[in-house]
């Protein structure tokens, strides 16, 4: 995971086209020990300013991907490159510091990425302002909801300033209601910041409703089996006809997966 | 990528975006979890007016015990001849000098404890190897009574307070290691995961995340650490006697016992009990319920 390039910054998802691919995944192969492989031949290339679902039942090691990708987990073979170096990470657990509150979670972001002391507290409350959290920045965890939670968690992995964003199933713990506003409110910080999204779901409508562009992964070995690439991203919503028809499509295609497990 | 502020200010006049904040705003609110802490005065008073109250109730019926059935007072004394025991030891200094001496040596003992177990249960925590063999040894000395250790300190150190030091650390020095150990371990995985993704070096690491979180299993292996080593403190005080060994708590039970005053013995022992009941009100409750109630950790009656 060696940075080459040092992208300079581009704040429209429009000029991405022109830059480099932000992640380049070659020949993948991961295995654990002598057991079984997880992942096999994946070859991938994730533009800057993309939204990316990766989608795939329980255990095709979407998750497994998504930590190598991180840098949490080494390839067994293959090579990944993340251009800008390394990635911002987003888990299904919010995972915040429980004796810090949600300002002091953000300000511990940016003071292990280095930013001044004096410029901290005012850049936290900036973050926080943008998953419109400003107010609750002296509350501690156990004060927020789930939801509130991930929003923190956001705008803490916003605080590492990576032009990589890796979330791990953020929204899979969380109520329907929730789990909508916050899809308006990832698909908003993502126009708003223009970061590179890779976003693991096995919730076919939540990819539907959000990526730009879909991957299907098989299961063990996961491989990547298909793609969708959605030409209109405008508001969509989860009840969305198109957002349904191409969920449909995806399901069906999942399915078919699923059941050559089956022997 | 840094935040363009203009383009952010620009964008929240955005009306989508006005309506968005509203909803989760309003979403918020719902979900919030009203916290109504109680005052400090309605707290102590909770607290303080059950222990009272039974207290006076036992006295309350030992006297009446004592009125009834009127046993010989020189094997069952009642409640007045015990405060009278308390006065005259107070009247002749004795009480004030044992109470100093015993708090001085507890509290010194326990201090150097914290200072020998903390690292020793940090390099246990982090360091496999180091656990594996030192691990069971240490839950076996948290096992064995520190009266044990005795014999040997006075006949390696003889009637000096070194013997009385040495066993309070055999005592405390095991619960404060192991304390800080099982807080370690109870970190969540995920914790420590962040700290990697948000490229926290080993010392940050250590310093930012592993051991704030591993303080509430921390904080109670200190209390344990206290109790053994007041235990320990009266155990060594009532066996070593004389030498450079001053005069504690333990020390004056004991002579009570060679006067055959029993009334001073359970004089003693009640106030050994109050000095426990007193640090761990005093120095460990509140500290403890700040911890846990900053980490939402607190069950609700408690707070």
């Amino acid at each position: 995971m060696t940075s080459l390039t040092n992208v300079s910054a581009a704040t429209i998802p429009a000029a991405a086209a022109l830059e480099p691919a932000a992640i380049t995944i070659d020949a993948l192969g991961k295995r654990y020990g002598t057991g079984p492989l997880v992942l096999d031949d994946i070859n991938l290339t994730i533009e800057a300013g993309q939204f990316v679902c990766l989608l795939g039942a329980s255990g095709c090691g979407k998750s497994t991907l998504l930590n190598i990708i991180a840098g949490l987990e080494k390839p067994t073979e293959g090579a990944v490159t993340v251009a800008s170096g390394k990635a911002a990470v987003m888990f299904q657990d919010a995972a915040l510091f429980p004796w810090l509150t949600a300002g002091r979670n953000v300000e511990l972001a940016l003071k292990l990425r280095g930013v001044p002391r004096g410029e901290r507290r005012s850049e936290a409350l900036e973050l926080l302002d943008l998953v419109n959290l400003a107010d609750a920045a002296d509350k501690r965890p156990h004060e927020l909801s789930g939801g509130m939670r991930q929003r923190v968690a956001l705008a803490r992995s916003l605080a590492q300033d990576r032009k990589v964003l890796l979330m791990d199933e953020p929204f899979a713990a969380l109520d329907a209601i929730t789990r909508d506003l916050l899809h308006e409110e990832l698909e908003r910080v993502w126009r708003q910041t223009g970061r590179t999204i890779v976003f693991v779901t096995h919730n076919v409508r939540e990819a539907a409703r959000l990526g730009e562009r879909i991957l299907l992964m098989s299961s063990r070995p996961g491989r990547i089996v298909n793609e969708w690439t959605i030409a209109d991203t405008g508001s969509r919503r989860i009840e969305s006809p198109e957002v349904a028809r191409l969920g449909d499509e995806i399901t069906d295609q999942l399915r078919e997966e699923i059941r050559q497990n089956a022997a | 990528m840094p935040l363009d502020p203009q383009a952010a200010t620009a964008r929240v006049h955005d009306a989508g975006h006005d309506e968005l904040r509203r909803l989760e705003a309003g979403l918020d609110s719902l979900q919030a979890v009203p916290e109504t802490p109680r005052g400090a005065f309605r707290r102590t008073l909770d607290g303080v007016v059950p222990p009272i109250l039974l207290l006076v109730a036992l006295v309350a019926a030992w006297q009446v015990y004592i009125v009834i059935a009127k046993p010989r007072p020189d094997l069952i004394p009642g409640p007045l001849d015990v405060f009278g025991a308390l006065a005259s030891a107070w009247n002749s200094d004795r009480l004030q000098l044992a109470v100093t001496t015993s708090l001085e040596r507890g509290g010194l003992g326990f201090l150097l404890a914290v200072a020998i177990g903390t690292p020793i249960g940090l390099l246990l925590a982090e360091c496999r190897p180091v656990r594996r063999a030192v691990g069971p040894l240490l839950s076996g000395l948290q096992v064995l009574p520190s009266v044990a250790w005795v014999p040997a300190a006075i006949i390696w150190f003889g009637l000096t307070d070194a013997t009385v030091y040495f066993v309070i650390l055999m005592g405390a020095v095991p619960s404060i290691a192991n304390g800080l150990v099982s807080g370690v371990d109870q970190i969540p995985p995920q914790l420590r995961r962040v700290g990697t993704v948000l490229g926290a070096s080993r010392f940050e690491m250590a310093t930012l995340v592993v051991l704030p979180a591993a303080l509430p299993g921390y904080f109670s292996g200190l209390k344990q650490g206290w109790a053994f080593a007041w235990r320990s403190l009266m155990a060594a005080e009532i066996i070593t006697q004389g030498g450079t060994i001053g005069f504690g708590l333990g020390s004056m039970l004991d002579q009570s016992r060679v006067l055959a005053d029993l009334s001073g013995v359970l004089a003693t022992i009640l106030v050994i009990l109050f000095v426990g009941i007193l640090v761990e009100l005093v120095v460990f409750a509140p500290i403890e319920r700040r911890l846990l109630r900053r980490r939402g950790l607190m069950a609700a009656g408690l707070r």
